[in-house]
């Protein structure tokens, strides 16, 4: 269970996050939904400890991860697996070394090497990649193909929580179909709690069992898809009115 | 005033930077297959443009000491003189400045780039410390390396004057290396090795600073680049005065 308790983050006179309270359950699938420039990144980046907030904390099962420094976060991320707005595949590796980057890298329960592309060649099997991608370089890759070994990596140590940065932006409808039925098959199979940030509302009330919708640093409206729809906040009314006004 | 307050604050920012690059240089998991490729990009890769600057300048040195030494017919010194003075003082000084130039300018380069594509953020939330597996192999390949490039510089400076003063400007080979061991002493290697190890110091941590604390994309990085490349020449200058000063005197 994540717990986040009126958080509070600036930078210099920018105040981005004004108090956010907000709970997300086990194997629950939140989207935080806002415009750009919202804080939602600043958000998530705070769940994993990327932040610090000035004020506020965030738990984890318990465990108050805004607290930690040095080798007591490091340990507390290893329940985590995070895909990045652009991916953020290492450049200098090929597909294989990125997949295999979090098994080769975790303490303690160390995978050993034999099993390792094994491991990796699984995972991006359930992403729809086969091994003719494994000694390929990032650059080499679509747009949509990184997302995939994005989500391939954040998988592979099987977290028990994922968070999701705009998992959808930049990628054509048939993909964003594809990585959002990746993300609904990572809580219905897997059992995965998940954290997703987006501005792209079809693809949100998709794949969300809950809906934030951020706005001017607070939480405007929180609830299920079909409750954040009929919200009466102007802002959020205005905000989904634009996509709905297409359907 | 603003400018300076956030001058002040980036360099200690740095000075922290530094204090949590050898904690962590400390700590294991020790990645020496990181350090190998590192010092095979700072050092091997750069062999080759160290080594040809240690010739030329050695050999134009040579030249230029044989004109002034010619109006006092001491020619024997010029090799004693040249290898002097790249032991202590070239050697070192140009290895930095031309290591800087080429490896320093990629290493900021580079981790400028993963940190504005949120490589270091990816790398930190697979709860990697991007400290321990990507700037300290490089400040530990620059303790090393630094030194063994200035030692090539050393020995190539001192072949291309041997080159010049023997065959071009004709000086007896008994009296070029005769004032040579005269001159020369052990000391005077410790002396631009030690340099070399403090430049090898800074060069790594300004530049991997610059590359770690970029921000705002491409431009960003190509300005922490240049930053780096400046700063890094800048100290290299200082520190040499400071330690010409700490161990000759003033």
């Amino acid at each position: 269970m994540i717990e986040i308790v009126d958080l509070w983050k600036s930078f210099r006179d920018n105040h981005v996050l004004k108090g956010i309270t907000l709970s997300i359950r086990d194997r629950e699938t939140f989207v935080v939904l806002g415009g750009s420039g919202s804080g939602k990144t600043v958000l998530m980046k705070h769940v994993i400890g990327l932040l610090k907030p000035d004020r506020g904390k965030v738990e984890v099962d318990g465990v108050e991860i805004t607290a930690l420094e040095g080798k007591a976060l490091t340990e507390a991320r290893q329940r985590f697996g995070m895909v990045f707005q652009g991916a953020a595949l290492f450049d200098s590796m090929t597909v294989l070394e990125n997949v295999a980057f979090p098994l080769r890298e975790r303490r303690g329960r160390k995978v050993p090497s034999a099993e390792i592309r094994g491991r990796v060649v699984e995972k991006l099997a359930v992403v729809d990649l086969g091994e003719e991608v494994l000694e390929r370089w990032p650059s080499e890759l679509s747009g949509g193909m990184r997302k995939r070994v994005a989500l391939a990596r954040a998988l592979v140590s099987e977290p028990r929580i994922v968070l999701y940065d705009e998992p959808t932006t930049g990628l054509d409808p048939i993909t964003t179909e594809y990585v959002d039925e990746m993300i609904i098959h990572a809580r219905e199979r897997l059992g995965i709690t998940s954290m997703v940030i987006s501005h792209d509302i079809a693809s949100a009330f998709r794949v969300a069992d809950r809906v934030g919708v951020l706005y001017d640093g607070h939480l405007a409206a929180v609830g299920t898809p079909a409750e954040v729809r009929s919200s009466p906040d102007p802002f959020v009314q205005k905000f989904l009115s634009t996509w709905f006004a297409k359907q | 005033m603003i400018r300076i307050r956030a001058a002040l604050e980036d360099f200690g920012q740095m000075l922290f930077f530094a204090v949590e690059v050898v904690a962590w240089a400390f700590r294991p998991p020790f990645r020496f297959d990181q350090v190998l490729a590192q010092m095979a990009f700072i050092g091997a890769g750069s062999a080759f443009i160290v080594g040809v600057t240690g010739s030329f300048a050695g050999m134009v040195f040579a030249l230029q000491l044989n004109y002034a030494m010619k109006q006092f017919a001491a020619e024997g010194y010029v090799g004693g003189s040249t290898a002097f003075a790249l032991s202590r003082e070239l050697a070192p000084v140009f290895t930095a400045l031309m290591v800087t130039g080429r490896a320093g300018s990629a290493i900021a380069t580079e981790l400028g780039t993963m940190r504005v594509t949120e490589q270091v953020d990816a790398m930190e939330s697979m709860a990697v410390s991007p400290i321990q597996y990507l700037v300290v192999p490089r400040v530990i390949a620059s303790l090393i390396m630094f030194p063994i490039l200035t030692m090539l510089f050393d020995a190539l400076g001192f072949a291309g004057a041997y080159v010049m003063g023997i065959f071009v400007a004709r000086i007896p080979v008994g009296p070029f290396i005769e004032h040579t061991r005269q001159m020369l002493g052990p000391e005077d290697i410790f002396h631009g090795l030690s340099k070399a190890v403090v430049f090898g110091a800074l060069v790594s941590i300004i530049t991997t600073w610059r590359g770690y604390s970029a921000t705002g994309g491409a431009r960003g990085v190509g300005e922490g680049t240049t930053r780096a490349v400046v700063a890094s020449s800048i100290a290299i200058l200082l520190a040499d005065y400071a330690a010409t000063v700490i161990f000759v005197g003033g």
